[in-house]
């Protein structure tokens, strides 16, 4: 529908004369909107360029290996700024503590809670919640999604679950949040748990997924299951056969939208699994197996709640909260381009 | 694709019987694996929208009990002398303010500490009399609140203590029920005691009326322009205050214990109340108004930026762009909704609110009347941002809408000899104008529902956003609906009336986003274009 305009010869420029009001205005109003939208390109490349240049020089460094094995490895600390023989020295809580005991000095230090060490638990945390949540709200959402589309009879009352599906979809997080701190953490006692985040969390992208799933099962052209079925297939084999392997390109893109929803998530967490600061990993300390899911775990996008609200900021927290949004950021950012990436090309191979 | 074939032999015989378990086919227990899943997710989301109304619902009782309270305890009719003693503190206040600008420049004027003190002393006589006018109703209305909210205190314990009783008695512990002493607390006998101290209040009303006129009549005269108006000023703000105290006092003797409170006070104390104060010692309010303004606000600001960029950007890379900018511009900008909002929040904090206020401080913008900003975190802050997450959401819809809009039509236009822009101002936006309000709608939906970003950029002050100001109002520091959950929900106690309250602002938020979704989805669904 592109109407690239080729530059005019000479000939017929004399032939159309000087360009009439309503060209010139033409020009003007395209370069107007055309400024807009590199404005708003700009904007998203400032929020970019400016936490991964930041964020880089924590994650990243000059010698060997080259990436801060030890902010991705280690748990936060506190960090002690205190000046020792005339140099001034930042260390991490731990190492604050032995080099105290070494030296035997009593050293009067400034303190930032958060600062220091590295995110290693909440990337642990971040990545539980996900698999889990997205187990349940797969399960769930693919197999709902194919009774939708293939066995149920259509009618008013499908039109109406259709359309509250597609409503839930757009309500706020934080309301999911609310109601899985009121049921889950409340009514059934779970308290800040894994699990309840996870269904929390899943309850939050299932309509995502129902509604996306349904989609890609409803454009594959009904031809195709009556052609299956006119040989004598069943209806599962048919849609075993003919609707879910052409689906599938289009169940795996929601899905992956709802990996990157449920990671980049802070509020509906906040309540139901999120911990400011945990000193164990969630499988250190267990009694038995199931205490697993019931304990709270630090998780990336509440952790940079914590570090950019409740810390002041300075050149010395500065290092924690960039690594922190650019390691969140470089996770999520990749999980939607992949999804971006494999949509453009499933609209290439499959058009009906 | 593969496809793989399970039951290789029976594959072409016919006559084999379906293998069945129960009765039930393969098909059949199929059937009812995803009709039980579909079931399932129904009840579940069902089930939020049921309980949210299941918590929020216990929220208007409780108020009503609570607002009752308030008015039989007497704590209502207290306060109204508190608020004119709130009047004359202000009032002081102003009163100090002068005092210390003075001060300041006499300081400024090069004088040491004991010159500046003597040259105060002459107007100091003024000052004080003016504190000391302020004592006695202070006193009154101190003694006063006493009475009535150690009255109030003591009655909930009572009830606490019957309820307690109660569940012992339930539990068949008659014996502990027993030992549980329980005064009985007439609220009324309190209310009395302050009520019969009434004439005392009237008195110092009147000393008031008397004093104040006669301390103005010789007020301390200045040397300097700007004191002299301050002062002017104070004389100004005195008249009003001795003008607005017959109305105090008509309200202090017109207020009526006996008059009921129902569920209607309830509800309209929530809608339309204009406080919302938690953790107060004389009584929580939940009025909704200064959250849902501050969302309104918060969000006008961003669909102000949001609207024009968006749907101009959409117009741009449908109609204008050329083929290799809308294979970057549509991924780059649907990659922008990916950004996690905590850290768009994040950036707002360390990068942007910063930039607004040091933006705010340049010569330049000096002739605006509100710069420069004291606060880095206010509704601009928040809105801008937001904007830049509600513009994905506008954008791909908006592009989505002008796509379908029919080729023809645009053939038909250009045929006309009309330009590029005639035809899209005059064909293609107006065809798919249900589509862009839509896209808009569901921008705005997703800009109210958002949390993170208002919780730590806009400022979170909860105050009604003053409208009235002008334009200066963008850069308040509000509070929002979606902050408030996200801020005082961690510290409240399960099934406190603090707890229903934020189910209900829940449960406001829920609705809106219901109502915003489906009225674009009807806008989509009744302007479709008819391709015939």
């Amino acid at each position: 529908m592109q109407t690239t305009q080729t530059p005019l010869p000479p000939e017929a420029e004399s032939l159309f004369g000087r360009p009439t009001r309503a060209k010139r205005t033409e020009r003007w109003v395209f370069m107007l909107i055309r400024a807009g939208t590199y404005f708003i390109l700009a904007c998203a490349a400032a929020i970019f360029i400016d936490i991964f240049y930041k964020g880089a020089q924590t994650v990243f460094q000059l010698e060997f290996p080259f990436i801060n094995v030890e902010f991705l490895t280690d748990s936060p600390q506190t960090l002690h700024v205190f000046e020792y023989e005339g140099e001034k020295m930042e260390m991490k809580d731990s190492d604050f503590r032995v080099f105290k005991e070494e030296t035997g000095a009593s050293i009067v230090s400034q303190t930032y809670a958060y600062s220091g060490g590295g995110i290693w638990p909440c990337i642990v945390g971040t990545v539980l919640l996900v698999v889990g949540a997205m187990a349940i709200a797969l399960t769930l959402g693919v197999l709902s999604a194919i009774f939708l589309s293939e066995y149920s009879k259509p009618g008013k009352i499908l039109n109406a679950v259709r359309l509250s599906i597609l409503n839930l979809a757009g309500v706020p997080s934080i309301v999911f949040g609310i109601f899985g701190m009121g049921m889950f953490v409340l009514a059934f006692g779970w308290n800040v748990s894994l699990i309840a985040g996870w269904f929390t969390l899943a309850f939050m992208v299932l309509p995502i997924v129902i509604s996306a799933s349904e989609e890609s099962m409803r454009a594959i052209p009904q031809g195709l299951r009556d052609a299956s079925l006119a040989l004598g297939a069943s209806k599962w084999t048919s849609i075993r056969t003919n609707v879910l392997p052409y689906a599938m390109p289009g169940i795996l893109t929601s899905s992956i939208i709802g990996v990157a929803r449920v990671a980049g998530e802070t509020a509906p967490i906040m309540f139901t699994a999120a911990y400011a600061l945990r000193d164990q990993l969630p499988w250190e300390g267990l009694e038995h197996w199931y205490d697993l899911f019931f304990q709270g775990v630090m998780a990336l996008p509440y952790h940079i709640y914590v570090v950019s609200a409740k810390i002041p900021q300075n050149e010395y927290t500065s290092q924690m909260q960039y690594g922190t949004a650019f390691v969140f950021l470089f996770i999520v950012a990749g999980i939607a381009l992949t999804s971006i990436l494999l949509r453009i090309r499933m609209r290439r191979k499959y058009r009906w | 694709m593969e496809t793989d074939v399970p039951d290789q032999e029976n594959r072409y015989d016919l006559s084999t019987r379906r293998k069945s378990f129960l009765g039930f086919t393969k098909d059949d227990l199929l059937k009812g694996l995803f009709g039980g899943n579909a079931f399932v997710s129904i009840l579940v989301l069902s089930l939020i929208t049921l309980f949210l109304f299941k918590e929020g619902a216990g929220f208007f009782g409780q108020y009503r009990d609570s607002l009752r309270l308030y008015r039989l305890s007497g704590l209502e009719y207290v306060e109204t002398m508190r608020q004119e003693q709130d009047a004359l503190s202000a009032l002081n206040r102003y009163l100090n303010s002068i005092r210390t600008l003075q001060s300041e420049k006499l300081v400024d004027s090069g004088m040491d500490f004991m010159q500046v003190k003597a040259a105060l002393r002459t107007d100091e006589d003024f000052y004080y009399a003016f504190e000391d006018l302020a004592m006695p109703l202070r006193d009154f209305v101190l003694e006063a609140n006493d009475i009535v909210g150690t009255a109030r205190d003591s009655y909930v314990e009572m009830l606490d203590l019957k309820a307690h009783r109660q569940n012992l008695l339930d539990a068949g512990r008659d014996a502990e029920a027993e030992a549980l002493k329980i005064t009985e607390v007439d609220l009324a006998l309190f209310f009395n005691l302050v009520k019969s101290r009434e004439s005392e209040f009237l008195e110092i009303n009147r000393t008031l009326e008397a004093a104040i006129p006669q301390l103005l009549a010789e007020p301390p005269v200045y040397d300097d322009l700007e004191l002299n108006a301050k002062m002017e000023r104070f004389q100004e703000l005195a008249a009003m205050f001795l003008e607005e105290v017959p109305d105090f006092e008509s309200k202090v003797t017109g207020w009526d214990r006996e008059q009921p409170i129902g569920m209607g006070n309830a509800l309209t104390s929530f809608i339309f109340g204009r406080d919302w104060v938690t953790n107060s010692s004389i009584q929580d309010w939940y009025g909704i108004v200064p959250l849902f303004t501050g969302s309104l606000l918060v969000a006008l600001i961003a669909m102000g930026f949001a609207v024009p960029l968006g749907v101009g950007a959409a117009i741009y890379v449908n109609q204008a762009a050329s083929r290799m900018e809308q294979n970057i511009i549509k991924p780059y900008i649907e990659f922008i909704s990916a950004i996690p909002s905590v850290v768009i929040g994040f950036f707002g904090i360390a990068v942007f609110g910063t930039l607004v206020r040091e933006i705010s401080n340049w010569e330049a913008l000096s002739w605006i009347s509100f710069f420069p900003l004291s606060e880095r975190l206010n509704g601009f802050t928040a809105g801008g941002l937001l904007a830049l997450m509600a513009i994905p959401t506008i954008f791909t819809l908006a592009e989505d809408a002008l796509n379908n809009v029919p080729l023809s039509y645009k053939e038909a236009s250009m045929a006309m000899g009309s330009t590029r822009l005639q035809t899209i101002v005059r064909i293609i936006v107006p065809t798919a104008l249900s589509g862009i309000i839509s896209a808009v709608l569901l921008g705005f939906g997703r800009v109210v529902g958002e949390t993170m970003v208002v919780l730590l950029c806009a400022g979170n002050r909860i105050e009604i956003p003053r409208f009235t100001e002008g334009l200066g109002v963008v850069f308040e520091p509000v509070h929002t609906m979606t902050g408030i959950i996200a801020q005082e929900l961690g510290e409240v106690v399960h099934g406190s009336i603090h707890y229903r309250a934020l189910f209900v602002v829940g449960l406001v938020l829920f609705i809106i986003s219901l109502l915003i979704n489906y009225v674009a989805q009807k806008i989509v669904i009744k302007f479709q274009i008819s391709r015939g």
